[in-house]
């Protein structure tokens, strides 16, 4: 037990206990991306996936036994500190910030889908924008968008929001 | 060369500014795109004239150096492309196009236009990795909304800009990874730094694993082989001129942010075999697919795919030889299939209703078979050039007789497809002929012609003109 107890003291360092949560973060997000069909669900592995990549990038900078980046008029043997890197830090802001910005541009995308599709299944939605767009470049014009109007009603292919209530 | 900062802050001022105007007056903030544009190209245009060969600069901000700073790297070649990007804008600017019943989304839209621009032009002159990122993400942020807003098909873009979005932040989200894995093995991100330090830190199994990682971020706008499935979708829904700066710009934008790193960074044999890999699938997935396609939006963005993995394929070829041909095939490319879109907004979509054109309008068919010509590489046109020039240096390198084997049998491929639509627009069909026709906006119809004007006087002064761009590329550092 003993052993066991000093092997794990040996080798399960912080930075291998955060590092395995970084990549357990990206194995979970990229699962649910490729096997999830609920298109919300995949927004969230995207999410996850996104938040693995961030830990990642922000770890890149970390030493375990390092101190924040400031420089004091107290500390003692200058040489000697070990800092964690802020350049890391810096940079994980802006992606987090990209990412959240995404997230909502993504969400707002899928209430304008449920609107036309009036479904979230992912394999559904496929097939029926394969339709659609079928449609578009079998019967219309998509190229002269002057008169547009006059044909996507004769395809029925007008946005349904009041056609289906 | 300072003033050059200007190409990003400008847009970028602008895009947050116009929906603010456009509360006071409409009509003003219709023109601050054009006018920054103009503004713009009249930095761009004598900088480019006065920028001697050979010669670079680098804009350093807020006064930090490097490696510690950000800047802007400016020779030629990225000075070429801000060009090229301000033309494209101009050609593509939403000019009188009441698609919309509101100006506020007509707004809405100018103001994506000009963070698209402002994206593109960081891309192309920024030299730091992170940067590039955050451009890259800017980028994809305005085109999913450029896409999603399509006037009377909402849902429809939406889906299709959704489906763009999951491929394209997973993406991202890759390349954030091989950015923050450059970084734990290197300490810098710095390209230029990098350079110097790549082959005692990069040239580990690590290193190339980041390396694989940016290549399949930024692969997903360049059209690469394995990540190009939004590519038929999202050229299905959008308008045609868009597509034109889709599939002409960005991904060569895409490209030169992977020759960039591929070039400075990596030169190693084992990464530029994976590369003529990738390119060479493309190449065939590309060209078959456009093969079964049945109208000439998807037939031409699947023959994009195929013009892209071309590039890649160039870009195997080691050193600043593999760049010169990359950078020849992007611009002829970016040329022919800009024009080919624009030029399809005189046509049906569908294969079968093309019967005909020929006697309806016989200029556009013989406009589309002289941009076809060179797009395929017959002689004299110069796409011929090029490709031969591709085909004599891919036989010094390794696996280069497959790729040639396999560039040419696609070529093929190409040229039975795409003879076919023309005998398909060639025949003599009376009763199909009015249909063959769009009126679609004259000026879409200009730019193709003009499009085209320039292939013409390139094919005469092609020798000079691959003179330049060689020395272009071996300028580059």
């Amino acid at each position: 037990m003993t052993h066991f107890a000093n092997y794990l003291t040996t080798y399960l360092t912080t930075e291998i206990i955060l590092y395995t949560g970084a990549i357990g973060l990206l194995v979970i997000g990229l699962l649910g991306l490729l096997v999830l069909k609920n298109i919300f669900r995949l927004l969230l592995s995207l999410v996850i996936f996104e938040s693995g990549a961030n830990l990642f990038l922000v770890l890149s900078g970390f030493r375990a036994n390092g101190i924040a980046p400031i420089l004091t008029s107290t500390q003692e043997n200058m040489s000697q500190l070990v800092m964690n890197d802020p350049v890391p830090q810096a940079l994980v802001l802006t992606a987090i910030v990209i990412g959240v910005g995404i997230q909502a541009l993504a969400l707002s995308l899928i209430i304008k889908i449920y609107q036309r599709y009036r479904t979230l299944d992912m394999n559904e939605i496929h097939r029926k924008l394969e339709q659609d767009i079928a449609g578009i470049s079998q019967s219309t014009p998509l190229a002269s968008q002057e008169q547009p109007l006059y044909l996507y009603q004769k395809n029925s292919l007008v946005q349904n929001n009041e056609g289906e209530k | 060369m300072k003033m050059l900062s200007l190409l990003v802050v400008l847009p970028l001022i602008g895009a947050f500014l116009i929906p603010a105007i456009a509360r006071i007056s409409v009509s003003i903030a219709k023109f601050i795109g054009p006018l920054i544009l103009l503004y713009l190209l009249s930095i761009t245009m004598p900088a480019f004239m006065e920028l001697q060969s050979g010669q670079s600069s680098a804009i350093h901000f807020a006064g930090f150096l490097p490696p510690y700073g950000i800047a802007f790297y400016i020779d030629e070649l990225s000075l070429l492309f801000a060009n090229i990007i301000l033309i494209a804008f101009l050609m593509v600017w939403p000019w009188n196009k009441n698609n919309f019943s509101d100006n506020h989304s007509e707004i809405r839209e100018y103001s994506l236009y000009l963070l698209l621009l402002a994206a593109s032009s960081g891309l192309v002159l920024s030299s730091d990795l992170f940067n590039l990122y955050v451009f890259y993400e800017l980028l994809a942020v305005a085109s999913y909304g450029l896409i999603a807003k399509q006037p009377k098909i909402e849902g429809i873009a939406s889906a299709a800009s959704f489906r763009y979005l999951l491929l394209s932040a997973s993406g991202s989200v890759l390349l954030l990874l091989g950015i923050a894995l450059i970084y734990s093995l290197t300490g810098t991100l710095n390209i230029a730094h990098l350079s110097s330090v790549a082959n005692e830190s990069l040239n580990t199994f690590a290193g190339v694993a980041a390396f694989l990682l940016i290549l399949i971020g930024i692969g997903v706008k360049a059209e690469m082989f394995p990540v190009n499935s939004w590519v038929p979708e999202v050229y299905g829904v959008i308008s045609r001129p868009l597509s034109a700066l889709f599939a002409g710009l960005i991904s060569k934008i895409a490209v030169l942010f992977i020759a960039k790193v591929l070039l400075m960074v990596y030169q190693q044999d084992s990464i530029l075999t994976m590369i003529l890999f990738i390119g060479v699938l493309g190449v065939l997935t590309g060209e078959l697919i456009a093969y079964r396609a049945r109208d000439m939006v998807r037939m031409l963005s699947f023959s994009s795919i195929a013009q892209l993995g071309l590039v890649f394929t160039a870009l195997a070829i080691p050193g600043k030889t593999g760049l010169y041909i990359a950078v020849a095939f992007m611009l002829h490319h970016l040329v022919v299939k800009s024009a080919l879109f624009f030029l399809s907004e005189k046509m049906h979509s569908n294969h079968e209703h093309l019967k005909g054109l020929y006697h309806q309008s016989p200029f556009i068919v013989i406009l589309f078979i002289f941009l076809i010509l060179s797009l395929l590489g017959i002689p004299p046109f110069p796409g011929f050039w090029i490709k031969l020039n591709l085909v004599l240096n891919l036989s010094t390198i390794t696996y280069g007789n497959v790729a040639i084997a396999i560039v040419l049998l696609a070529t093929v491929i190409e040229a039975a497809y795409l003879f076919t639509l023309v005998k398909k627009m060639l025949a003599n069909d009376e009763s199909n002929k009015q249909i063959a026709y769009q009126t679609g906006y004259q000026s879409s119809y200009l730019f193709a012609v003009l499009l085209a004007i320039i292939l013409l006087v390139s094919t005469f002064n092609i020798s000079s003109l691959s003179k330049s761009i060689e020395n272009m590329a071996n300028n580059t550092n």
